[in-house]
């Protein structure tokens, strides 16, 4: 997560080993080594993966075959009223309307905001930009608790408590540091001449940004967008914190809502409510895993 | 630096970040370390009392301690779970040939879902009535005496609302350490296994230090996370029973937010902070000291 989401084209420093032939031995006789291995993946990736499918198939059973029958067996009967009720408990709705506005909100001040202070550390640069730099680390250290009260305290004194900007300034802030860390790194790649013939060509810093640089960016534009979206889309604590009112609650805000008094609970209401929320970011994720993956695999390498 | 740039360009392009950033992260953080001074339950008048909340966390706070103990706890499942799983993981992909892309993803997918979710999930796998997963399973295995209210048992709740956040990000630090792995050059690998290194030495050897760099990356990440953790063991079970699964974290929370008594809990976000601190600085003492010698 340490960097920058490499070009595409870029190719890796060193050949997939699965891409070199392998010893002939090793082909025709599966190893005991390889054997295990494979036995042990697959065993961890059940761990991983089962509590995710066990999640979908119980938001599918009848209540009273929850209530009684063995959790590991398969529903008795599929129903989707589970389904219909979780619309019917909630403002699921709304609170995929108000994670939405949130996430875009906040992303596109970390991409648009990232992107400058990048442009001004690495492609300007200026005499106290180590000191600029050191001051954006700072927010990759500290924990997001130490806003919570201060914040609190500044946005009821300006009558920003219950709004969306009380969870996407905070949000944004404190992804910015990692997002100008991506960028930084990316405006690396970027041959000095191309900024220079540019500038002979009269070109100043701002139409060089617009026509250069920012469209050069799209692909750490999207590992950034991606990554930042998992951790917005998904955010409790400044939601919990900043909101109380019913229409602005977020999803995992408006999940709480299933939790009963006295801790009875309709769980597979929940569960397909749970189901429901979380397919967005899902399919999100499984089209654009490749980008995502292979940003935070390049970051990786290069430490 | 480009050749026609001016000063002004520079604060077009740097003021606006710096503004957010300061309004989000740098003043709050001055904000607590001066609030930490302070008495103030946000109605009455401030009251200056110096090192007072300070001196009371440390010396007068049994919960404090109580929930620093925890959060160390947690820190170390957490660990383990991450780099531990990761590390396992990673290695054990580098020799697969098919299917690792499938493996990589579905690996990922927990770190997607949202800490709410995660929590209600596993309050159903730890439940016992009616019987959950977790249960479920040591009853088959044979293990049926380890049966138990995993949440409200005072002696596995901890361990039980750790598992959760190392199970969840997991598959982010293996891909860390994966892409890492294959970065390792193959002629070294291949020279060692020529002079009959095993399988074992190849690792401690070779592919590890090799991976040095990013592995006290993982590290820092893993730990600095670790111990902000809040959101599943505060849906989880709020802390309870009594104190056995409170964390900093969640102690902090609830003493801004329910006993309203913002100095002291802005002592106790200040230690955290100084917590996260000392951590990192800790990883890179101890590892530059193992490099050096």
């Amino acid at each position: 997560m340490t960097a920058p989401a490499a070009p595409v084209t870029r190719p890796r420093a060193t050949p997939d080993p699965s891409a070199s032939p392998a010893p002939v031995r090793r082909r025709s006789k599966p190893s005991l080594h390889g054997t295990l291995s494979k036995v042990i993946i697959a065993l961890i990736v059940i761990v991983q993966v089962y509590p995710l499918a066990w999640l979908f198939i119980t938001s599918l059973r009848t209540e009273h075959d929850f209530a009684t029958g063995d959790p590991f067996a398969l529903p008795k009967a599929v129903t989707f009223d589970n389904y219909a009720r979780a619309f019917e408990t909630g403002n699921l709705g709304m609170n995929i309307l108000n994670s939405f506005i949130v996430t875009m909100g906040a992303n596109l001040l970390i991409v648009l905001l990232g992107m400058m202070a990048a442009y001004a550390l690495q492609v300007l640069g200026f005499r106290f930009s180590k000191f600029v730099r050191i001051l954006f680390l700072i927010g990759i250290i500290v924990p997001v608790q130490i806003a919570l009260v201060p914040l609190f305290i500044d946005y009821s004194s300006i009558n920003l408590l219950d709004t969306y900007p009380s969870m996407i300034i905070p949000l944004a802030g404190f992804a910015l540091p990692m997002s100008i860390y991506l960028f930084s790194s990316f405006f690396e790649y970027i041959p000095r001449e191309t900024y220079e013939a540019a500038s002979l060509d009269g070109a100043g810093p701002y139409r060089i940004f617009g026509l250069i640089t920012l469209p050069l960016s799209v692909n750490t534009v999207v590992t950034v967008v991606l990554v930042n979206s998992i951790f917005i889309w998904n955010d409790f604590i400044f939601a919990n914190t900043f909101v109380l009112s019913e229409e602005l609650k977020t999803i995992p805000l408006g999940l709480q809502n299933y939790i009963g008094a006295m801790g009875k609970t309709d769980w597979t209401a929940t569960f397909a409510a749970v189901c429901v929320t979380i397919t967005p970011l899902l399919l999100v994720f499984l089209v654009l895993n490749k980008a995502m993956i292979q940003g935070l695999e390049s970051g990786a390498t290069k430490g | 630096m480009l050749p026609n740039r001016s000063r002004l360009s520079v604060l077009v392009f740097l003021l606006p970040p710096l503004l957010l950033y300061g309004v989000a992260v740098l003043f709050p953080i001055l904000q607590s370390l001066f609030l930490s001074f302070f008495s103030w339950n946000g109605i009455s008048d401030m009251q200056f009392v110096g090192l007072a909340n300070y001196v009371r966390m440390l010396t007068g706070d049994d919960i404090f301690w109580r929930s620093f103990f925890n959060a160390l706890g947690y820190l170390a499942i957490c660990l383990v779970l991450q780099l531990g799983g990761a590390l396992l993981v990673a290695s054990l992909l580098t020799s697969m040939r098919r299917g690792r892309e499938l493996i990589k993803t579905l690996y990922l997918l927990p770190a997607v879902i949202s800490t709410v979710a995660i929590a209600f999930l596993f309050v159903r796998i730890y439940s016992l009535e009616p019987v959950g997963l977790l249960n479920q399973l040591l009853h088959w295995i044979g293990l049926g005496a380890l049966e138990r209210p995993w949440l409200s048992d005072i002696n596995s709740v901890l361990a039980a609302v750790s598992a959760p956040e190392g199970w969840r990000f997991t598959g982010l630090y293996m891909l860390i350490i994966y892409a890492a792995l294959l970065s390792v050059p193959q002629e070294l690998e291949e020279a060692a296994r020529l002079d009959g290194a095993s399988r074992w030495q190849l690792f401690t050897k070779i592919r590890f230090p090799h991976i040095m760099p990013v592995w006290i990356t993982t590290t820092i990440m893993a730990t600095t996370y670790g111990l902000r953790g809040f959101d599943i063991p505060y849906l989880m079970t709020n802390g309870g029973p009594g104190q056995s699964s409170e964390l900093l974290t969640t102690y902090m929370y609830k003493t801004a937010f329910t006993s309203t008594d913002f100095g002291y809990a802005s002592t106790i976000a200040v230690f955290i902070v100084v917590e996260c601190l000392v951590a990192v600085g800790l990883i890179l003492f101890m590892l530059k000291r193992k490099a050096d010698a």
